[in-house]
C-alpha cells in the first residue's frame, strides 16, 4: 500500500466515538487507580485523601516481626528459598518449551523430587525431637529411591545418552528449594506474621481454586479426540435405519420401565436413547454442540442452579445419595450425618466449586480449540508413525501431543490469567465467601474492600498485585507463545 | 484415534458409548433443572425426577402474573422488567460496541496517519489489564458523572472495547485491500468504502464480535451489581440473586427463573452457531 498522507478529519471521524470512551473507561482509570493505590481514597466522606506513598502496598504484602527467634537469619534464607523456587519453575518452564518435553522432563522432575525427598529426610532426621518425623524418613527414602530410578530410566529411554546436565539445573533447583521453603515455614510463621492474613488465606483460595485447570484441559482434550473423526455411518439409509431403531428402543424402553412404575428410571432410558439417536443423525456435531451447552449458559443463572444441586438438606446430590444409601440399609439420620454439607462445609466447598468449573468448561472453548489443533495435524504424520508400527499411545504421545503443544500453552496461560481473576460471581452468588472465608478469592476480597469497606485505595492496591501475576503470566505467553506460533 | 487408515467399527461403538455417557453426565443437571420447574411445591424435595403432577403456574408465578399458591401473594418481583432490561441493555451494548469498534478498526487497518500504530500498540497493552483494575477507579467515575442507577452508566463504560477493535482490525487487514483501491479509484469517499465495501466484506467477524458481546452484556454481573441500587433497573441476572436471596427456599420458582433466564442464551446458541467456531479461533489469536 502506499504511504499517502490522508486528511485529517476523516481519520478523527473514524477513530474519535473509539478513542474517547477508551481514554475515559481504560486509559484514564488505569492512571486513576494506580493513584487511588498510593493514597488512603475513601468513599467515606469524613476521611480526606491523603498521599501514603507505598503503604497500602506494604500492609498488604509485609510482615511483622513477632520478636521470636533469630527472624533476620530465617527470612534471609526464606526469601532466597521462595526466590529460587520462582527461577526454578521457570527453568522448568522454559526447558519443556524449548525442546526438552516429555519424558526426559518427566525423568528429570522426578529425579529432582527424589532428591527433594532425601533433602526432607536428611532435615527430619537433624532436627532433634521429630522422632516421628525422623521414623517417616525411612518411607521418604523408599519413596525417593523408586524416584530417582523411574527418573533415570525415563531420562535413559528417551534419548539414549545421559543428558543431566542442564535439563536437571531448574528441576533440581525446584526441588531443593521447595524442600528448604517447607523446613523453613515454621521458623518463618514464629518469627513473623503477615499483617494481612487474610490476603495470603485469599491467595492461597484462588490458587486452590485454580487445582480443577489441569482437569478440564485433559477432559477438554479427551473429548475433542473422541469427536475428532465423524463415525463412520456411510450410507444415509443405514443412517435412518439406526435412528430410528434408536428412538424405538427408547420409546419402548421409557414405556416399559414407566408403566412398571419407575417414571424416573424410564426417563433416564428415554434420555440415553434420545442423545444416541441425535447423535446417530448428525454425527459429532450433535455431541459438540451439547458438551459446549454448559458454557455457553454459564453465569449467574448455573449457579444458581449449582447452588440448588448442592443444598445439603433439599438438593438433588445429597437426596439422590440418601437414597442410594438407603438402598443399602442405611438409615436417613445416619446417611444426613455422613453426607457432605457441599457449600456449608469448610472442607468440601472448594472441591465443589471446583467440579462445577470443570463441568462448565470441559467441554466449551478450550475443546474447540483442540479440536481446530487436531484437524490442523498433517494426516501423513499419523500413517506415517502406524507405518512404523507405533501403537495408539505411541502416537499420541509423540505425534499428537507435541502437534498440540501450542494450543496446550496458550489455553493453560488463558486458564491461569482467567483463574486468578476468577471466583467473584461463584463467591457472590453461591457461598458469599464462606464458610469461613473458604471460598473467598482475591477479586471477591478487592469487591468487599471498595463496595463494603468503601476503602478504594487498599481495594486498588490489591488489584495492582493481582495484575503483576496476570501480567508475569501474559509475559511468559509473550516470550513462549511466539515461538510456538499460535494457534491459526 | 484420530485419522486411523482403517477404522475398526469396535472402536467407534467404544467412542460413541464414551460420548454418550459424556453427554448424559453433561445434561443431567439441566435435565433436573427443567423437571424441579415444573414440580409443584410438595414434590420439588422428592428423588423423583419427574413431577407426578406437572404444575406449569410456577412460570406465570415467577413472571409476576398470578399469586403464590401457597401464601396467596404476588411475589415482590419485577422479573419481566428485569427481562427487558437484560436484553436491552444487552443489544444496547452490542450495537454500540460493534459499531465504534468496526469504525476505529477501519481507522486502524485502511487509514495512513502519524501515530497510528503506536496507538494500536496502546489499545493492545490495556488489553492485558484485568478489569478489577479499571472497575473500582471507574466506579469513582460514575459517581463523579453522577451516572450511578442509570441505564447509560450500564451502557457506556461497555460500548468501547479494545478487544472488539483489535478483533476487528486483523479481520480487515486480511481483506485485500485491492477491493478499496478500486473503490477509491472509483472516487469512493472513506465512509462510502467503510460502509459499502469493508462492513459487507467483514461481517463474519462483526458477527462473532456481536455474539461475544451480546454474551458478554447478558451475562454481566459484577458492573450492574455495584452500580444499582434500584431494582426497576436490574438486569436479569441481579435479579436473579434478588430472587435467590428472597425465595431461595422455593427450589421450584428459582428453577423456573433460571430456564428463562438461559432460554434467551439457547436461542443465541441455535442461531449463530455456525458463526462461533470460527469466531473462537478469530478471538484466540491475541497479542
Amino acid at each position: 500500500m502506499s504511504k499517502r498522507r490522508l486528511p485529517r478529519p476523516a481519520v478523527f471521524a473514524f477513530l474519535l466515538p473509539n478513542f474517547l470512551g477508551f481514554c475515559t473507561f481504560m486509559l484514564f482509570p488505569i492512571a486513576l487507580s494506580f493513584w487511588m493505590s498510593l493514597t488512603n481514597w475513601s468513599l467515606k466522606p469524613a476521611i480526606e485523601t491523603e498521599f501514603l506513598g507505598a503503604r497500602n502496598f506494604t500492609d498488604l504484602l509485609g510482615v511483622w516481626a513477632t520478636g521470636e527467634g533469630d527472624g533476620g537469619a530465617v527470612a534471609v534464607w526464606y526469601y532466597a528459598a521462595a526466590a529460587g523456587l520462582f527461577l526454578g519453575l521457570a527453568g522448568t518452564l522454559w526447558a519443556v518449551v524449548t525442546g526438552w518435553r516429555g519424558g526426559r522432563i518427566a525423568g528429570a522432575i522426578l529425579t529432582a523430587l527424589a532428591a527433594g525427598i532425601v533433602h526432607q529426610w536428611i532435615v527430619a532426621a537433624r532436627r532433634p525431637g521429630s522422632a516421628g518425623l525422623a521414623a517417616g524418613g525411612h518411607g521418604l527414602a523408599v519413596a525417593a529411591v523408586i524416584c530417582l530410578l523411574a527418573g533415570v530410566a525415563m531420562m535413559r529411554r528417551e534419548e539414549g545418552d545421559w543428558r543431566f546436565g542442564p535439563a536437571m539445573l531448574p528441576a533440581l533447583l525446584v526441588a531443593a528449594s521447595a524442600a528448604g521453603l517447607w523446613a523453613l515455614h515454621g521458623p518463618m510463621w514464629s518469627a513473623y506474621e503477615p499483617s494481612d492474613p487474610r490476603f495470603w488465606q485469599f491467595l492461597f483460595n484462588t490458587l486452590y481454586l485454580m487445582l480443577g485447570i489441569p482437569f478440564s484441559i485433559a477432559g477438554s482434550l479427551a473429548l475433542a479426540m473422541l469427536l475428532s473423526n465423524p463415525f463412520p455411518l456411510g450410507r444415509a439409509a443405514r443412517r435412518v435405519i439406526a435412528l430410528a431403531m434408536c428412538l424405538l428402543c427408547g420409546a419402548v424402553t421409557t414405556g416399559l420401565l414407566w408403566t412398571l412404575g419407575y417414571p424416573n428410571l424410564g426417563l433416564l432410558g428415554g434420555i440415553v436413547w434420545l442423545v444416541a439417536a441425535i447423535g446417530l443423525a448428525v454425527n459429532v456435531v450433535a455431541f459438540r454442540t451439547l458438551f459446549y451447552l454448559p458454557t455457553f449458559t454459564s453465569g449467574v443463572a448455573l449457579m444458581v442452579l449449582w447452588k440448588a444441586l448442592y443444598n445439603p438438606e433439599t438438593g438433588p446430590i445429597n437426596v439422590g445419595l440418601t437414597a442410594v444409601l438407603g438402598w443399602f440399609g442405611v438409615g436417613a439420620e445416619t446417611a444426613a450425618a455422613a453426607l457432605p454439607k457441599w457449600l456449608a462445609d469448610v472442607a468440601w466447598a472448594k472441591p465443589a466449586l471446583i467440579f462445577m468449573g470443570v463441568w462448565t468448561a470441559i467441554g466449551g472453548t478450550n475443546m474447540l480449540l483442540y479440536l481446530a489443533g487436531l484437524s490442523n495435524i498433517p494426516p501423513q504424520l499419523l500413517d506415517a508413525a502406524q507405518v512404523d508400527g507405533a501403537g495408539r499411545w505411541a502416537r499420541f504421545r509423540h505425534v499428537i501431543w507435541p502437534q498440540l503443544a501450542p494450543t496446550t500453552f496458550f489455553i493453560s496461560i488463558m486458564s491461569i490469567i482467567g483463574g486468578l481473576q476468577g471466583g467473584f460471581e461463584q463467591a457472590r452468588v453461591m457461598t458469599q465467601g464462606g464458610p469461613a472465608g473458604s471460598t473467598t478469592t482475591l477479586s471477591y476480597y478487592i469487591y468487599n474492600k471498595f463496595f463494603f469497606d468503601l476503602d478504594l485505595g487498599y481495594a486498588a492496591a490489591i488489584s495492582w498485585v493481582l495484575f503483576a501475576f496476570i501480567f508475569i503470566a501474559t509475559a511468559i505467553n509473550w516470550r513462549f507463545g511466539r515461538e510456538l506460533e499460535v494457534v491459526e | 484415534m484420530i485419522a486411523q487408515p482403517k477404522r475398526s467399527h469396535a472402536g467407534s461403538i467404544v467412542r460413541f458409548v464414551a460420548l454418550c455417557v459424556v453427554g448424559f453426565v453433561i445434561s443431567v443437571p439441566f435435565i433436573w433443572m427443567v423437571a424441579a420447574s415444573f414440580k409443584p411445591r410438595a414434590e420439588v424435595e422428592d428423588v423423583q425426577i419427574v413431577p407426578n403432577k406437572p404444575f406449569p403456574r410456577n412460570y406465570s408465578i415467577v413472571l409476576d402474573m398470578e399469586p403464590d399458591p401457597t401464601t396467596g401473594r404476588f411475589l415482590e418481583l419485577r422479573f419481566k422488567r428485569w427481562y427487558f432490561n437484560s436484553i436491552f441493555i444487552a443489544v444496547g451494548i452490542t450495537v454500540l460496541q460493534v459499531l465504534t469498534s468496526a469504525m476505529a478498526a477501519y481507522a486502524f487497518s485502511r487509514m495512513h496517519w502519524r501515530g497510528r500504530d503506536k496507538v494500536f500498540l496502546a489499545y493492545l497493552a490495556t488489553m492485558m489489564v484485568p478489569g478489577m483494575v479499571t472497575m473500582i477507579p471507574n466506579y469513582q467515575i460514575m459517581i463523579s458523572l453522577g451516572f450511578l442507577n442509570t441505564y447509560h452508566g450500564l451502557v457506556l463504560p461497555a460500548a468501547f472495547s479494545a478487544f472488539g477493535t483489535f478483533l476487528l482490525r486483523q479481520f480487515m487487514l486480511s481483506i485485500p485491500p485491492s477491493l478499496d483501491e478500486a473503490a477509491k479509484i472509483d472516487g469512493a469517499s472513506h465512509w462510502q468504502v467503510f460502509w459499502h465495501v469493508i462492513m459487507p466484506l467483514a461481517r463474519p467477524g462483526l458477527i462473532a464480535l456481536g455474539i461475544f458481546t451480546f454474551l458478554g452484556a447478558y451475562r454481566s454481573f459484577f458492573w450492574p451489581l455495584i452500580m444499582l441500587h434500584s431494582d426497576r433497573l436490574y438486569p436479569l441476572q441481579v435479579g436473579m440473586l434478588a430472587l435467590d436471596t428472597t425465595y431461595g427456599r422455593q427450589t421450584e420458582l428459582i428453577m423456573a427463573a433460571t430456564v428463562m433466564n438461559i432460554v434467551p442464551l439457547i436461542l443465541v446458541f441455535v442461531v449463530f452457531q455456525r458463526f462461533l467456531v470460527k469466531g473462537i479461533q478469530l478471538g484466540s489469536v491475541k497479542g
